[in-house]
């Protein structure tokens, strides 16, 4: 039996299901009519491709270690040495493609760990408040204040400066940012009924922090991990270019650039090569993040 | 016809969105002859707001892409003419009413800055020149007749400290700034409560009236176009379905949509009014409050103390039985999701006491029995449900924290689609993939997963078309019927209530000022503020306006001026 209101009515097709593009289909348009995401994207392929693939690719393998080859020393660029070589004869080509292997483990060192603290204070401060808040946050603020430079000499003048504790010392600071990105998005979360509703269904505080928030922050944190990768490059190629990250004759790119740049500008590739291996990974990264961000429509 | 202000001449638009075109407008046609009203009515996404965009050459394009077909305003086609020419006619011929008044400002300006921007860049296009106090008195002259006092002060707020009606008005005024001759309404007073939306139309009427202007006004609701048209543009699909006089349409519409649109409508009065009945056998009280105080404190300044309490509900008292559906009837801000959210154990209460069930609240909203008690269904699906879950996912969180296993889960998801009227293959698809009565069927399926007795509806279809509103409430009877549960009802749409409840109070500054059967309360209201608000309800016939509580312009101010900001 029906109610008289809804009798007349009765037929409106609102149990039909909508035609529309799914949200995938949406943003893979957007993705794809975006055509720097598409050169960044390619981008990011081939540096992650060149860093897993190295041995292989590489011309002369030997030249990642410390091999000597006086015969070739400050060659220029030409067929057998594609980028050159460097003071001590070693092809800066296959330096590189090794170089990204060290970058990249960096990327993924320091993410790996600043991602998960950084999102998991963030939802804390964010769906707790009060007090919880109070003490994150002001916390996030002060390890913000620190000049980043200033930190990682701290902590390698303490240690001892190699790949690892660079690691640890960008790790310390990046945190912070995923941090206050995260406590941002579930702040304006929280004014959304569903958070509610789930507390009105009995849901407990993980529930609603990790099965609920945590989703609609993952768009935002992805777009921010791809920008944040080229970020991470450049700030350990900054410490390896200091000489407090990367010890030779581990093939780094901060390092390359640092050495080489003692030979400007005769010998110029010794610099350069390196230098534009790292504006390449980090203009992908770059190109690619802001393509993430059109196509998932969040700001970071 | 040569009298025609605006001739809209068999307009077709399509949009092109991932890399598909879609048509919006079909062989739309629309004039308006030189002081007549017009309304131009349909559903969301009817392609009315499309037209109107149109004809303001607003549209963006892309993705918009207008086909074929012309706007003539006083014989010039609008499509035809260059950027600056067509510019001319913005402000000072055809001009526009937009539906949010806090949105169509910009918040960091005064009022008086906003007002005065549009008439240099209108005096700009014109090619005339004035000077700050020429704009101030056209300005001051403007808010007279838009009924406004108070102008320094009014001048000099930011949008923030008006009140709604008062942002509206001020809109109003911006868009005769340049004496128009057409002025376009979109959906004005939507956003506001009922009898300030009267106050509004009335505006407007006189204002077409005495500035001799002609007005298309775009809106989807039946009893507002009963009192703001001459003639009727009936709009499905991007298609003009019936266009008529106003007595035509609403004595006799042919269109078969038409005819759905119009009894879609609840009635407030007369033979087709639905007068709904307690139908439990047994009926024994399952809520009761008594004396209930809510208040919020205001925190201000830089040590954030409490400065001042914002008293939200006034000694309220209720009483509710099993199988009732009671309506809390009232304006935004008058406490009524308060009460609601006090019930649902969210907020504690000042002071008072609640009984739910024989219980005090207190002692056992903590206890997860009270969720099988106690349910809800918000307003907004869309925000109710979380967008990044499935139906299957969204259904099953209550059950999981009562303790269900997982396969017993997935049988009472699809069992509970099925009380919902919805296919069980619904289960994987996420909040967006349905339309908005869909969303709210899910939303009443989760409410009912833990068979609570009681569920409170707050407001479940005002984010929702007429005619969708109709099937959800249809489906919210079934389910009572079915499962003899009691329904608490929050709305402002009083028409709605009429029909809908079996009680009503109706709440007025955070206290009941009248309460009772809904059939007793509509036929006689006793309190001031009751008729004012009855009286201010759009209806669709003369018949329903002659019932209407009587109630002058003064006693109605007197009664609505303690609401009303600053």
């Amino acid at each position: 039996m029906n109610h008289p209101l809804g009798t007349n009515i009765s037929g409106e097709d609102d149990t039909e299901q909508h035609r529309s593009l799914t949200s995938s289909q949406m943003a893979w348009f957007r993705f794809r009519s975006n055509p720097s995401s598409i050169i960044g994207a390619f981008i990011v392929l081939s540096v992650i491709f060149v860093a897993i693939f190295a041995p292989l690719i590489a011309p002369s393998p030997q030249s990642a270690g410390s091999f000597v080859d006086f015969m070739n020393r400050h060659s220029p660029p030409s067929r057998d040495f594609l980028f050159g070589t460097d003071n001590v004869g070693r092809d800066i080509f296959t330096r590189v493609i090794f170089g990204y292997r060290v970058s990249l483990g960096l990327v993924v060192g320091v993410l790996g760990f600043a991602v998960p603290f950084g999102v998991f204070l963030g939802l804390l401060a964010g769906y707790f408040g009060n007090w919880t808040e109070f003490v994150i946050m002001r916390f996030t603020d002060i390890m913000l204040a620190i000049p980043p430079l200033a930190m990682a000499l701290a902590i390698t003048a303490v240690l001892s400066p190699n790949l690892i504790n660079a690691m640890i010392a960008i790790t310390m600071l990046w945190w912070t940012w995923h941090t206050r990105l995260i406590y941002r998005i579930v702040k304006a979360q929280m004014n959304e009924d569903y958070v509610e509703a789930a507390r009105v269904a009995g849901a407990s505080h993980f529930h609603i922090m990790f099965r609920e928030l945590l989703p609609n922050c993952i768009s935002a944190i992805s777009v921010k991990i791809s920008l944040d990768a080229g970020f991470v490059i450049l700030f350990g190629a900054a410490l390896s270019f200091l000489g407090l990250g990367v010890q030779p004759p581990t093939p780094d790119l901060g390092t390359m650039v640092s050495t080489g740049s003692e030979y400007l500008p005769e010998y110029w590739w010794e610099a350069l090569m390196p230098g534009l291996a790292i504006l390449y990974a980090i203009l992908g990264f770059n190109l690619l993040g802001d393509g993430l961000r059109d196509m998932m429509d969040v700001e970071v | 016809m040569e009298d025609n202000i605006l001739d809209v001449r068999n307009l077709n638009i399509s949009f092109s969105n991932y890399g598909k075109t879609s048509k919006v407008l079909r062989d739309v046609s629309i004039n308006v002859s030189r002081g007549e009203r017009v309304s131009l009515i349909g559903q969301s996404g009817s392609g009315k707001t499309v037209t109107m965009r149109a004809i303001i050459g607003t549209l963006p394009t892309p993705p918009a892409i207008i086909e074929s077909g012309e706007i003539l305003y006083e014989n010039q086609n609008l499509l035809a003419l260059n950027r600056i020419e067509r510019n001319k006619i913005k402000g000072s011929g055809i001009s526009i009413i937009l539906q949010d008044p806090l949105l169509s400002f910009n918040p960091v300006l005064t009022i008086l800055r906003q007002m005065e921007d549009i008439i240099k860049y209108s005096d700009i296009r014109i090619g005339i020149s004035r000077g700050h106090e020429g704009r101030k008195k056209l300005i001051t002259e403007t808010l007279r007749k838009v009924q406004l006092s108070d102008y320094e002060r009014i001048l000099n707020s930011y949008p923030i400290m008006l009140s709604g009606g008062m942002r509206q008005r001020v809109l109003i005024g911006m868009a005769l700034l340049n004496n128009p001759k057409l002025l376009i309404a979109d959906e004005p007073g939507t956003a506001l409560d009922v009898t300030t939306q009267k106050e509004i139309l009335d505006l407007l009427n006189s204002l077409v009236k005495d500035e001799g202007l002609s007005l298309l006004f775009i809106t989807h609701n039946l009893g507002v176009v009963r009192e703001m048209a001459d003639r009727i543009y009936v709009m499905q699909n991007g298609k003009i379905v019936e266009t008529n006089s106003r007595e035509n349409i609403f004595k006799k519409p042919k269109h078969q949509y038409t005819i759905k649109l119009m009894e879609s409508v609840p009635p407030l009065f007369g033979d087709k009014v639905i007068d709904v009945k307690n139908t439990n056998s047994e009926v024994d009280e399952i809520i009761s409050v008594a004396n209930l105080n809510k208040s919020f404190p205001i925190r201000t300044g830089f040590f954030n103390r409490i400065t001042s309490q914002n008293h939200a509900v006034k000694s309220v008292n209720l009483t509710i039985n099993s199988g009732d559906i009671y309506g809390i009837a009232g304006e935004s801000g008058s406490g009524k999701t308060t009460i609601a959210k006090i019930l649902l154990g969210l907020y504690g209460a000042t002071s008072g006491t609640i009984k739910i069930n024989n219980l005090n609240l207190a002692e056992q909203a903590e206890l997860k029995s009270y969720r099988k008690l106690i349910q809800i269904v918000y307003q907004n699906p869309g925000s109710s449900l979380n967008r990044k879950r499935t139906v299957s996912q969204i259904l099953s969180v209550p059950l999981k924290f009562s303790g269900y296993s997982n396969t017993m889960i997935k049988d009472r998801v699809n069992e509970l689609l099925q009380m919902v009227g919805l296919p069980t293959s619904y289960s994987s698809m996420y909040p967006h993939e349905l339309s908005g009565g869909q969303k709210q069927r899910v939303a009443i399926a989760r409410a009912l997963s833990l068979e609570p007795k009681i569920i409170v509806l707050d407001e479940p279809t005002s984010a929702l078309d007429v005619l969708i509103q109709g099937t959800v409430i249809n489906l919210l009877h079934r389910l009572k019927k079915q499962l003899g549960l009691t329904y608490i009802f929050i709305s402002h749409d009083l028409s709605l209530m009429r029909n809908f409840c079996n009680k009503i109070a109706i709440m007025f500054k955070g206290e009941i000022c009248e309460a009772g059967n809904t059939k007793d309360i509509f036929s006689n209201p006793q309190h001031l503020y009751t008729k004012a608000l009855i009286s201010s309800i759009p209806v669709i016939s003369d018949k329903e306006e002659s019932l209407k509580p009587k109630v002058t312009y003064e006693e109605r101010s007197a009664v609505l001026q303690n609401t009303r900001k600053i």
